[in-house]
């Protein structure tokens, strides 16, 4: 087995190095529009306005409540039929995948706004300060200690989801699996590899997050 | 005493305030004169909180009014108004509420600066004046968390006065604290009073309400049963609901 996946290594690296640059570019920008569209939707659940909270509360059931696979699937189908311009199957999964992960991060980032003592808001608005500075110089400085562990382990599924592309063909890891395992007929080696550097990745953005959390925690009892 | 006790600071009329069906506050009637201290008491869930917080207007209430020195405050213009009339009136809270993530210098100065437009050395030799006035002098870089019970309180204290108030609010200041450090906390509100601020305390304590108190407030069932100085309060109570929490209590 060690032979093997040393052979495959040697003959075929570039296949993952490949993969990797593609899972990397994917996971890059699922995360950037998953945050952004995420708070958008968090901003407008956490609003006075009643209509909003009833449209993100049914966004989020209804994208939590269903596979992300049959979501890719439903984009990749129902998109290039919506829009005049030509959607490439990436560009599909992308705004899947960034649909997909946008309804967890709002939950994250609600969740962690929420947390924050009530009193803590009373204390900064009977200080006369403006609700806008209550929330930025109080509420958001100690949600973020709540939000920020919560949001980097979304990041470590958006990142496994990107595998979900190569369903598709797309180039990415798990892509680069089907590739060596087509040419080599050596499934659970090329397989392995994959599963190598996938886990690399994760372990290096989890423990990067517990010494960060650490850090954040230094005036907490 | 009686001259500085002359000037009407609120006069509160007929305020009603109810959470979803249930009647809290149901027809208070009150004034307070500038400089004057007013303790609140009454059994849990009576509507002492609920009326201080009224107040402030941390709670809105349903229909009444708060004459602030002849303003009504529940018809403020906008969100600026009412921001600003909070700056006149200081708040300490049961729980502290003071803010962890910031040190205890800055719990102090981020409203000067951020509302008053203070500038921030003069806004932190205010703070240093606060702390030095309640023996906080060597907390002033530690965060919260570091202090004690009583030692938050005080710092939620000097924090509502760095904004230079008119008007003191406690809301049973002292409820959460260890009995050892009731003392310091009562201390730091007393000297305060006696100074001329104008004071309302909602507070289980019934031995400071006798000695630093105007006058005391009875607030039960939503309604202020009884009021009187703390002599002829605590002395010869007229009422019968007065009567009865005050043997439970004594």
């Amino acid at each position: 087995m060690l032979d093997q996946l040393s052979r495959i290594w040697a003959k075929y690296s570039f296949v993952y190095w490949k993969g990797l640059l593609g899972t990397l570019w994917l996971s890059a920008v699922t995360v950037f529009f998953a945050t952004l569209l995420g708070t958008v939707l968090a901003v407008l659940k956490l609003s006075k306005f009643k209509p909003a909270q009833w449209i993100v509360d049914i966004y989020v059931e209804i994208i939590r409540g269903t596979p992300v696979l049959l979501q890719i699937y439903f984009f990749w189908l129902l998109l290039p039929r919506l829009a005049s311009i030509e959607l490439t199957d990436t560009q599909s999964i992308i705004i899947a995948l960034v649909v997909n992960a946008s309804a967890y991060v709002c939950e994250i980032i609600r969740a962690g706004i929420q947390a924050v003592d009530v009193g803590q808001q009373e204390a900064g608005l009977s200080l006369g300060l403006t609700e806008f500075h209550t929330f930025m110089r109080i509420i958001l400085p100690q949600a973020i200690k709540n939000i920020l562990p919560a949001l980097v382990n979304e990041f470590i599924n958006m990142i496994k989801q990107t595998s979900l592309a190569s369903v598709f063909f797309i180039n990415e890891l798990t892509t680069s699996y089907r590739t060596v395992q087509s040419t080599t007929f050596l499934a659970i080696p090329a397989l392995l590899i994959s599963g190598i550097i996938y886990f690399v990745v994760t372990f290096t953005l989890t423990r990067g997050l517990n010494f960060f959390e650490k850090r954040l925690k230094a005036n907490d009892r | 005493m009686t001259d500085k006790h002359s000037f009407e600071i609120f006069k509160v009329i007929d305020l009603h305030k109810s959470f979803t069906n249930v009647d809290v506050l149901k027809g208070i009637n009150a004034t307070v004169k500038e400089g004057e201290t007013v303790s609140v008491i009454g059994p849990s869930g009576g509507g002492k909180s609920t009326f201080l917080r009224c107040l402030n207007l941390l709670e809105k209430p349903n229909s009444g009014s708060i004459l602030y020195k002849g303003t009504d405050i529940l018809n403020l213009p906008n969100k600026k108004a009412v921001s600003s009339y909070r700056q006149k009136i200081g708040m300490v809270f049961q729980h502290f509420n003071v803010f962890p993530h910031l040190t205890v210098l800055d719990n102090i100065t981020l409203s000067p600066i951020l509302e008053k437009k203070m500038p921030k050395n003069e806004a932190e030799d205010k703070a240093k004046e606060l702390l030095n006035r309640v023996g906080l002098y060597d907390k002033i870089a530690e965060y919260p968390t570091r202090l004690s019970g009583g030692q938050k309180q005080r710092l939620a204290i000097i924090r509502a006065l760095a904004m230079e108030p008119e008007v003191m609010l406690y809301d049973e200041p002292t409820s959460a604290l260890d009995p050892e450090m009731v003392k310091e906390v009562l201390q730091v509100i007393q000297d305060l009073a006696l100074s001329g601020m104008t004071t309302i305390i909602v507070t289980h304590e019934m031995g400071f309400a006798k000695l630093v108190s105007d006058r005391v407030m009875f607030i039960d069932g939503g309604l202020i049963v009884e009021e009187g100085s703390p002599e002829q309060f605590f002395e010869s109570p007229q009422n019968e609901r007065t009567r009865e929490f005050l043997s439970k209590v004594l």
